[in-house]
């Protein structure tokens, strides 16, 4: 049991810094729109990479609600796999973004890290809520 | 050990959950803290007095952080509303403390600003379940 006693902070903690990290891209992501556009480019281009990216971050906070809300409400706080999961999950998203931020990844390099990171714990997240609230099975 | 009696739970879970997880953040921030202060002092033109003041007001934050959790966890668990209030009080020290490392310290950095206001949040939370579990306390009838 006390391996469950220590997967339970570790996953909050590694959620929080991936969220710090969203948070943090969302507030200064001059740098990696212009890291995406060639070397010249127009405002429309320059918009257009924007609008795409403010919408990967605000897709991902949402999938960071639906994650959160399982969470806290019980429904996985005491799953050891999706623990271990979204654990895994969230903690190479942390490093890749801060690798994306510092290093000036392109745009594409985004939607990878989204799709790996993101949206599997949310996914499994889902169909435990599905399990407790639908088919009636015990949160574990 | 005689019983008398059912008696209701009246602690409040959701207030221990946060408490929990509360600890453990706060260990995070203080650890991102120190290093940030390091790279701070290293990379800002820091005058001296103001870079000594924030370090010495991120100890205090350790120490009244630690009391403040400790006070509310046994609170909530016994049910006592004396040690839960004391630890509503030191909140609101705790979240001056939050605040002025959010606005009003030297140099803030933008992870400095987003921890904090995290920080702040789950102060809110425990200051309203703190509240109410106080009312549930002093209002049971329990001698």
């Amino acid at each position: 049991m006390s391996a469950v006693g220590n997967l339970v902070p570790a996953r909050f903690l590694t959620l929080t810094a991936h969220l710090v990290i969203v948070i943090t891209i969302f507030w200064s992501r001059e740098n990696n729109v212009e890291a995406c556009l060639p070397l010249d480019f127009t405002q429309e281009q320059y918009d257009n990479e924007d609008t795409k990216l403010v919408v990967a971050l605000s897709v991902t906070l949402g999938l960071f609600a639906i994650e959160l809300a399982g969470f806290f409400s019980g429904v996985s706080m005491f799953n050891c796999s999706q623990g271990l999961l979204s654990l895994t999950a969230h903690c190479s998203a942390s490093v890749s973004l801060s690798f994306f931020v510092f290093q000036r990844w392109e745009c594409w390099t985004y939607w990878v890290i989204f799709a790996l990171c993101s949206v599997l714990p949310a996914f499994v997240e889902i169909l435990l809520f599905i399990a407790v609230f639908g088919l009636k099975k015990k949160p574990l | 050990m005689a019983v008398s009696g059912k008696h209701t739970i009246m602690s409040s879970t959701p207030l221990q959950v946060l408490l929990y997880l509360n600890g453990w953040y706060f260990a995070a921030y203080f650890l991102a803290e120190s290093l940030m202060f390091v790279f701070k002092g290293l990379m800002l033109p820091y005058p001296t007095a103001n870079l000594t003041l924030d370090v010495v007001l991120l100890l205090l934050f350790l120490g009244l952080e630690s009391l403040r959790i400790f006070y509310g966890w046994k609170g909530n668990l016994t049910e006592r509303s004396l040690a839960m209030f004391v630890s509503v009080l030191i909140l609101v020290l705790c979240a001056v403390l939050s605040v002025y490392y959010l606005l009003l310290q030297t140099f803030v950095l933008r992870l400095e600003f987003i921890l904090n206001a995290v920080l702040l949040c789950f102060y809110s939370l425990e200051m309203l379940l703190g509240i109410m579990s106080i009312s549930a306390f002093s209002r049971s009838k329990v001698y």
